[in-house]
Order: structure tokens, then C-alpha cells, then sequence
């Protein structure tokens, strides 16, 4: 691999056209990679939370142990999905399918339509931090803790669901309208599901490995992938409107997310080399202005 | 009609929510807590009983809690 040789202080004397081209230099390194590690992610996951059910039905794991593995498979399960939208496995071709499938499979847990998630995501790239288009803009909160009641308050019955506006300002595109539909399906399948289970004498099962975690994970990725590299003090434009971060937790218990700009710069790399690419794109970054804050709050 | 029924049917949710879900894991844990429900209530009925008002009252309130 190239190392980056520029001195960082000539990064700051060099016009935008020489910034994005030393950007698109560093970023090409990283493109279309297929990502392996993702791909063991997505089944080692899955495998783990299928395993579960029997463990627990069979006695040979306590619930009470099974219920934060559970909790941790619905926080995992997203990014492999979230390659998926971005056709990072595949974008063409005799393996397109398995990037579809990785997408599809991947949030079983969390009862995420990969098609709505797909579409709504990429409104949200096209849109971020727009407080009327940006599906996700409604996560915005000035600290941590809040972000966790404004998660806890967006998922009440009569709170409006915004990726479903989001679908519906989309219009009539038969995509949509497929994606619509597969999300109803999937999540009528999940609440027919965990209401058979509970009725059948597997209730603390179905609460315990399905609901309970689906609720708290989908809390923890909306903190962790939406608010932390977006919020508090939204801002528009492409190099800042999302931050590096760096995390007390780590970056591997935020899931990744300290290097989310170079996500959002270039979608295009796998989540594996967003760490990689952003300590080589660093002074570039620095020379746009970007944000490179602590996470607190 | 597909949205006329979603529509119609979404509202009620935390109402079926309640009596699909609530109900059952309700009287689960009253097995489990060895709770007896009053008025000669078997756990399931006092578990339909319990998950649908409180199905009922998220629905109309528009909140859980």
C-alpha cells in the first residue's frame, strides 16, 4: 500500500481542487474492497441469536444470560446490512445477490425491511441533517441521556414514524411501493411471531431474546450511529455535516462510528477500512474545516 | 385497500399489542412471581384484562408510560 508522503502542513496552503484530489487518492485505496470480515459479521451473528432460541427452550442456557447476548446480536446486526444498502458486497454482477442477501438477513433481529432501510438511508446521505428531509434528523438532541429519552419518546404509538413519512413523500415509485410492502409483511410477521411464541408457553422467550432486546438495540444504534456522529449542533454540507468522534468507550463498542465521515465522504468503503482511511485522510479533513470533536454530553 | 386497512387496523396496535403479547407474557410472570389474580381470575384472564387496558389507555393516550 501507498503511504501518504505530504508533509500536513502543505495540506492547508492547497486549493479544494488539489484537497479533492489528495482525498479521491486516499479513497480509491479503500473502494469497492470486499470485506470478508463483514460478510463472517453477518452469519456469526445471526447463527449466535438462531442459536438462542433452542439454548434457552432446551434449558441449556438460563435467560437471564441469554437476554445481553441477545441485546448484543440486535446492536451487531445492523452493519453488515448497512454494507448491504450501500452495495458494498456487490454492486453488479454474478454476486449481486449475496449482497441483497447479507442485507435481507442481517437485521432478522431487529426487524429492519432492508429495502425501507435502504431507501430511507439514502435519503438520509442526500439530505443529512435536514430537518425536514433527513429521516433520521428526529434522534437530534443536545446530550447523550437525551438522546436516549428522545429515542424512548419517538417510539410511543402516536409519535409519526418517519421513514414511513419519508416513503410516502417518496410517492408512487414502484420500488417504494415494494419496499413498502415487504416492510409491512416483515413487520407483521415479527408481532404474529412473538405473539405465537407467547401464547404457545414461550412468552419470557419471545421477551426476553426478541422484543426487549429489538427495543434497547434499536435505541443503541440510533445513539451510536445517528446521534453521535451527527449531533448535538447539527450542521449542513458535506464536511460537516457528520464528525470524527473520539469515544470513552472505544471505537469498537460504538460500533465503528468514530470514523463516520469518511462513511458519509465515501459510502463506498467498507465500515472494516473506515478507521484506516480516515487516520490517512486525516490532514485533508483538517484542511476542510471538518469536525474532529470528543463525545460527551 | 391495503392502506385503507393499515389505515383503519394501525391505530389499534398497543390494543392488539396488548391482548396478542402483553396478555400472555402478563400471566407468565404472575405464574412465575406465583401471584394469584383476585376475584378467582386465572392468570390469562387477568393478564387479557391487564394487557388490553393498558393496550387501550397507550392507544388513546398515544404513549406507554
Amino acid at each position: 500500500m501507498n503511504v501518504n508522503v505530504t508533509p500536513p502542513q502543505a495540506y492547508a496552503n492547497m486549493s479544494d481542487k488539489e484537497l479533492a484530489r489528495e482525498e479521491m487518492t486516499i479513497a480509491r485505496k479503500y473502494l469497492n474492497r470486499f470485506s470478508w470480515f463483514m460478510v463472517f459479521w453477518c452469519f456469526a451473528n445471526l447463527a449466535c441469536w438462531f442459536a438462542l432460541w433452542p439454548l434457552t427452550i432446551m434449558g441449556i442456557l438460563p435467560l437471564w444470560a441469554a437476554f445481553p447476548i441477545a441485546t448484543l446480536n440486535v446492536i451487531l446486526c445492523y452493519l453488515p446490512s448497512h454494507d448491504a444498502q450501500h452495495s458494498n458486497y456487490a454492486k453488479n454482477g454474478s454476486l449481486r445477490w449475496f449482497n441483497e442477501l447479507i442485507g435481507y438477513i442481517s437485521t432478522i433481529p431487529l426487524v429492519l425491511p432492508f429495502k425501507v432501510a435502504r431507501i430511507t438511508h439514502m435519503e438520509h446521505h442526500t439530505h443529512t441533517n435536514d430537518p425536514e428531509l433527513d429521516p433520521d434528523y428526529g434522534v437530534k438532541a443536545d446530550n447523550w441521556w437525551q438522546a436516549i429519552i428522545t429515542g424512548i419518546k419517538r417510539r410511543q404509538p402516536g409519535q409519526p414514524n418517519s421513514y414511513g413519512a419519508t416513503l410516502q413523500r417518496l410517492g408512487d415509485d414502484p420500488v417504494v411501493k415494494r419496499a413498502g410492502l415487504e416492510g409491512l409483511a416483515q413487520t407483521l410477521s415479527f408481532w404474529g411471531i412473538i405473539s405465537a411464541l407467547a401464547w404457545s408457553g414461550y412468552a419470557l422467550e419471545a421477551a426476553l431474546i426478541w422484543w426487549l432486546p429489538r427495543y434497547i438495540g434499536s435505541i443503541y444504534i440510533s445513539l451510536m450511529l445517528s446521534w453521535a456522529p451527527h449531533f448535538p449542533n447539527p450542521e449542513r454540507g458535506r464536511y460537516r455535516n457528520t464528525r470524527h468522534f473520539e469515544s470513552p468507550l472505544g471505537n469498537i463498542l460504538v460500533m465503528g462510528m468514530e470514523h463516520h465521515i469518511v462513511h458519509h465522504l465515501h459510502p463506498g468503503i467498507p465500515l472494516t477500512w473506515n478507521a484506516a482511511a480516515y487516520r490517512e485522510m486525516k490532514p485533508v479533513l483538517d484542511a476542510r474545516g471538518c469536525r474532529s470533536e470528543r463525545l460527551h454530553g | 385497500m391495503m392502506r385503507t386497512v393499515m389505515t383503519t387496523l394501525g391505530p389499534w396496535g398497543p390494543v392488539f399489542f396488548g391482548v396478542g403479547f402483553l396478555a400472555p407474557l402478563l400471566s407468565t410472570l404472575m405464574v412465575e412471581a406465583g401471584i394469584t389474580p383476585p376475584l378467582g381470575l386465572s392468570t390469562i384472564q387477568a393478564g387479557l384484562i391487564i394487557g388490553f387496558i393498558v393496550g387501550l389507555q397507550a392507544k388513546l393516550r398515544g404513549r406507554w408510560l
